[in-house]
């Protein structure tokens, strides 16, 4: 072995060519290649500070009231008007990045989490455990996603953290089923059987040579997840069953909007761009990240 | 081939089990005691009158006795009496299931007229910027919030161009027609970008196929190889993508539903939810999901007559 080594090592500049780049600095390059992904980032980036600085952005308090100042049209005071309360639209709309940022990012990790687990403990254990875990999963495939988190909000109550639980309950199944497939396909394949072949313990074949080829996998699905997350919380909020007025929720604002359409549109045009575009930088981040990190894709 | 259904059919019972306990549920996890709640408009009951009732019911009955009990109602087409309009459940959501189901299909179909052409377009032009155009429009399509995607559609041809009405269902066909119009291009959104996107790189498999390079190599006119010998086996994962997107795009419908009025069970479903109807609700739940299991599997029996690698597997 030794004597091996150094005679690569005489071969120095051979060496040097064929050394092989790591994963990561190919995903990353192969990240930043496409001017989508640059915007996508920037954009969430900017989504993220607005969110996380709301108090100093926002030029007002979107839940100040201001009877003397109502259903304004835009203007250099109120970029986007004001609501029938007086509220500043453009703060409120602001402040709604917070929400859908923070559902769609909690959403998608926490349903993430419990899939991945319970996939892998499906696809790991088989027998019963499989059978029952996927049989849920095959009943709640057969029903929409946005009918089901309607039955279950009636189950929980209307309200925000209601509607996020009922979210998670359902969107588990997704990342649930990804795992469970790749475990069984990985574990038929030429390396795992050759690990095993070379005495290679159950935990090193599970930690070093299954759940490195998973978790790439998952994080593509994860960010996709947010974008699926965020659209069903506007959605939900919008049909009044998630965020509960007067909270500055996107879904909820286009819903108070649709009694002012005729005189202020403004105000059932401009939280739809909103959520659009988060969702647009999302999918381009999602996309990216899929060729970055799925080395199955990469020419 | 009948082996085949038989089989497939044979598998679904676990499912419809599962999808029937999953609303039984549901029925008793929702709050609210059901007696009480039917009872709602009537005087005060004391504690006696309502235990008598609930015997009468069968729900102080041990849990697996009410679940069958449930099942055979469900059999027979009982669902329960609708708390809010005194009339029979089953009836109640079969007097609006047909409008759910024209705005479904209607929707696919309107889907599929706009995204195969478009697709099958953007993968014979690859890389020109027809291509770049596609994949832009089909982005934009699994990225708008369908939902606000009506609102727009509202605001523009029915507030701004007064061309389609905005809210309701029109009564004679005409007004039918016309009021149809802006849901069901609004539901067609869900369908629209992913329809597009599979079009277009199943077309681009099938083409880089042996086959179709033999057909070019035998001199048969590019008009013929893409139409006639690249684009039906083309279809086929489009099958899948409408039929597996069927569940979502029943979601969808129940949201466009609310946004136009339209007197669909998605509607009915919502509203029931704010008027403590909860027997609608669950039962509006099973018929969605029974909707699904029967496209999905009316497309696998469709597939044994489309493919007919599949019967001999």
């Amino acid at each position: 072995m030794a004597e091996n080594v150094v005679g690569l090592a005489a071969d120095a500049e051979i060496v040097e060519q064929v050394k092989p780049k790591s994963f990561s600095y190919i995903a990353f390059h192969q990240f930043i290649r496409t001017g989508r992904s640059i915007l996508g980032v920037s954009v969430l980036l900017v989504l993220v500070l607005a969110a996380v600085f709301a108090e100093r952005i926002a030029p007002y308090d979107p839940y100040k009231t201001n009877y003397s100042n109502v259903k304004q049209p835009p203007s250099a005071e109120h970029f986007i008007g004001t609501d029938e309360l007086g509220r500043d639209s453009f703060s409120r709309l602001i402040y709604g990045a917070r929400i859908s940022l923070v559902i769609g990012f909690l959403v998608s990790s926490i349903s993430t989490t419990i899939g991945v687990i319970l996939g892998a403990a499906a696809g790991y254990f088989g027998g019963a455990v499989d059978m029952i875990i996927m049989r849920i999963v095959d009943v709640m495939m057969a029903f929409p996603l946005l009918v089901l988190a309607i039955a279950l909000v009636a189950v929980f109550g209307p309200s925000q953290d209601n509607m996020m639980l009922a979210l998670i309950c359902l969107i588990w199944i997704w990342p649930a089923r990804l795992v469970r497939g790749m475990i069984l396909s990985l574990r038929e394949t030429e390396f795992i059987v050759g690990a095993k072949a070379v005495g290679a313990t159950e935990t090193t074949i599970i930690f070093r040579h299954i759940l490195p080829n998973v978790f790439p996998i998952v994080v593509v699905q994860a960010s996709f997840l947010v974008t699926e997350a965020i659209l069903a919380a506007a959605t939900l909020s919008y049909l009044g069953l998630g965020a509960q007025p007067p909270k500055a929720e996107w879904g909820s604002m286009l819903s108070n909007a649709k009694e002012l359409m005729r005189i202020l549109p403004v105000m059932s045009i401009a939280p739809g761009v909103a959520i659009m575009v988060t969702v647009l930088a999302n999918n381009f981040i999602g996309d990216a990240l899929r060729d970055a990190l799925d080395p199955t894709l990469r020419q | 081939m009948k082996k085949y259904i038989i089989r497939r059919l044979i598998l679904m019972i676990p499912l419809v089990f599962g999808v029937t306990t999953l609303t039984f549920a549901l029925i008793h996890l929702i709050p609210g005691d059901p007696v009480e709640l039917m009872m709602s408009n009537a005087r005060q009951l004391t504690q006696e009158e309502i235990e008598r009732i609930r015997d009468k019911l069968g729900l102080n009955d041990p849990l697996p006795l009410q679940y069958v009990r449930y099942l055979t109602n469900l059999l027979q087409g009982d669902m329960g009496i609708s708390v809010r309009s005194r009339s029979p459940v089953s009836y109640e959501i079969m007097q609006r299931l047909p409008d759910t189901i024209i705005l479904a299909v209607s929707s696919i179909v309107l889907a599929l007229v706009l995204a195969l052409p478009i697709g099958i377009l953007s993968a014979l032009k690859r890389g020109t910027w027809i291509d770049t155009l596609a994949m832009t429009f089909a982005l934009f399509g699994v990225s708008i919030p369908a939902f606000w995607f009506g609102i727009m559609l509202m605001l523009i041809f029915g507030l701004y161009l007064d061309w389609l009405p905005t809210v309701g269902q029109g009564k004679t066909p005409i007004e039918f027609t016309r009021s149809l119009i802006l849901p069901s291009v609004t539901l067609s959104l869900v369908l629209l970008g992913l329809v597009t996107r599979v079009a277009r790189s199943s077309m681009l498999e099938v083409l880089s196929l042996d086959y179709v390079r033999t057909a070019r190599a035998k001199g048969i006119g590019a008009r013929r190889v893409n139409f006639r010998h690249a684009l039906p086996n083309a279809l086929i994962p489009i099958l899948t993508i409408v039929s597996g997107q069927f569940a979502t795009l029943l979601g969808g419908a129940v949201v466009i539903e609310k946004v136009f009025g339209w007197p669909g069970i998605g509607r009915l479903a919502v509203d029931a939810i704010f008027a403590r109807d909860y027997l609608i609700v669950t039962n509006t739940v099973l018929v969605f999901a029974t909707m699904v299991i029967l496209v999905n599997l009316a497309t696998d029996i469709l597939y044994t007559y489309i493919d007919p690698r599949i019967r001999f597997q």
